[in-house]
């Protein structure tokens, strides 16, 4: 086995690690200096007020909110996979399934915010139908721009994207297994328990992650149907644009390394458990 | 299978398909039906369609700048995410492929520094330093490039196994060939599929990205349709809409390039 790199490998990598190095860590670890030096000198003052009063606030919103959109999200993508695993008929169905999700779990941003305005906002269409069979929808207390609103918008990529991960791990349950534990006297309810349950779990967490990761940071749509909300990507765009009152540059860059290893930690959480499985799988 | 479970999964799937066509259908009729939500009733539900809205967005010199801009952006990320990512993918593995978890590792890592956040590192570091970099549109492209990577990088090293890659270039090495003229003349035009796909969804991403090129006031397509909309919310629902159905389009030419090779693109990018 070869050991040292060959020219060739080394002449491409390097222009390649160059550009991610210059933008990608050149900036993160000047961030992650200027969050330990509030104020030019060492001191973890930046840090700790990122997480007091309205900053704290916002990360519990935060938290909240991609917690809260990735548990729904997670089981209704997993029930959607289970749904069409069962189902073979429309056959249509499973196919455009697969291609709507893999194109909704991109979607997001300025125009998907506007499509749940057209639909749920003040003057919406559904908002309307609804108001004709006496179902009040602002009246009952939704609305787009508080908590549960950008949870149904968020909903809108979280579950395809669900459906994307859990896909592969639904399809692997074969059906004889099922007939196997049947055979050997097994209820269903055993069978989910002690068969599918434990294939599907790893799988299931690790998408979950990945939902939590795919929605902490989503900037666009919560700044359309509620640019002044008290998230953490909304606070990060106010402490960039405001006032440069001292110390508030150093704010920014705590919150920022703050959310920055929230993520990292839960990429290597889905690291983990993608071992996990492999190691299962192989076994 | 209970009947019970069949009925509840019928309606489960109704609800779920009603939940994600609602939206468009309310948004396609918000942006071409003249009649506003409150005058609406059934008779007048084929009244006043037309696609002004769409026109008077086409006419306006500021969405001509932006989406030209936004055009130019995605060529620029393209081009280098091809020039940059494609050699390296493709000698990693064919020559070096003890570093692959490397490479599936780093390109992981622009997921974890998202455009919000980035975005303050870059002010802190480029502003002081290269001034002149940010006045540009231009430096978006980078930035771009970055965060298409978990999908692009992928959608390459798909393409690359699929086509046994390494077979390929042993068999094209032991008659002769030179390690450029294997990947230009063999790998290459036989990943065509994953090169498309790479391709597109790095454009969906430039097409979609508003975070970080509004708090750089950068003016492209997102966020000028984001301050359009306000002005003229029927024409900019118009082009909200034809946006979202260019960018699904867009990612569906992408999947199907992947899928013709029976391979799937792990969408999440992990």
């Amino acid at each position: 086995m070869r050991r040292r790199f060959d020219t060739a490998t080394v002449v491409v990598a390097v222009p390649f690690l160059a550009f991610v190095g210059l933008f990608l860590f050149v900036p993160t670890i000047g961030l992650a200096i200027k969050a330990f030096t509030p104020g030019g000198s060492f001191g973890f003052s930046a840090m700790q007020r990122a997480l007091e009063g309205t900053y704290r606030t916002a990360f519990i919103n935060s938290l909240s909110l991609a917690v809260t959109s990735s548990l729904l999200g997670g089981v209704l993508g997993l029930l959607l996979a289970l749904s069409l695993k069962s189902l073979t008929r429309p056959k249509w169905l499973r196919s455009t399934t697969d291609s709507w999700s893999a194109v909704a779990a991109q979607l997001g941003g300025i125009p998907l915010a506007f499509a749940f305005i057209a639909a749920i906002g003040t003057q919406g269409l559904i908002t309307k139908l609804l108001s004709l069979v006496g179902v009040d929808i602002a009246d009952s207390g939704f609305s787009l721009s508080e908590f549960w609103g950008l949870v149904v918008v968020y909903l809108y990529f979280q579950i395809p994207l669900m459906f994307l991960v859990m896909m592969p791990a639904v399809g692997g349950l074969k059906s004889t297994w099922g007939e196997a534990a049947a055979i050997m006297g097994s209820s269903p309810g055993r069978y989910w328990r002690s068969v599918a349950l434990p294939l599907l779990v790893p799988s299931f967490l690790g998408g979950l992650l990945l939902l939590f990761v795919n929605s902490f940071a989503a900037y666009a749509t919560a700044y359309v149907l509620n640019p002044g909300a008290q998230l953490v990507p909304l606070q990060i765009r106010f402490l960039l644009q405001g006032n440069v009152i001292t110390g508030e540059q150093d704010l920014a860059y705590a919150i920022v390394l703050w959310t920055i290893s929230l993520l990292l930690i839960s990429l290597l959480l889905i690291a983990v458990l993608q071992r996990r499985t492999a190691k299962w799988a192989s076994s | 299978m209970g009947i019970v479970v069949k009925i509840l999964r019928t309606i489960f799937l109704v609800l779920l398909g009603l939940f994600f066509f609602v939206p468009l259908l309310a948004m396609a009729r918000f942006a071409f039906q003249s009649v506003p939500v409150v005058l609406l009733t059934p008779e007048k539900l084929l009244e006043g369609w037309s696609l002004a809205g769409l026109f008077e967005v086409f006419g306006n010199p500021e969405f001509q700048r932006a989406t030209l801009i936004s055009l130019q952006l995605m060529v620029l990320a393209i081009l280098i995410t091809l020039v940059l990512l494609l050699p390296v993918a493709a000698l990693v593995e064919i020559r070096a492929p003890q570093l692959r978890t490397a490479m599936t590792a780093i390109t992981l890592l622009p997921w974890v520094v998202p455009p919000v956040a980035l975005v303050v590192g870059v002010a802190a570091t480029f502003r002081s330093t290269v001034p002149w970099f940010l006045a540009s549109p231009y430096s978006l492209v980078p930035f771009y490039v970055l965060w298409a990577l978990p999908f692009s990088y992928r959608a390459l090293d798909a393409g690359l196994r699929s086509i046994g890659a390494r077979t390929l270039y042993e068999a094209a090495r032991v008659m002769g060939a030179s390690t450029f003229t294997i990947i230009v003349r063999v790998i290459i035009p036989n990943m065509i599929g994953a090169i498309i796909a790479a391709s597109v969804l790095t454009a969906a991403l430039v097409l979609g990205e508003f975070a970080f090129a509004a708090l750089l006031l950068k003016e492209t397509l997102p966020t000028f349709m984001a301050e359009f909309q306000r002005s003229e919310p029927r024409a900019g629902m118009a082009l909200a809409l034809s946006v979202m159905l260019l960018t699904a389009l867009i990612i569906w030419i992408g999947v199907r390039a992947l899928r013709k090779r029976g391979m799937d693109l792990q969408a999440a990018g992990v």
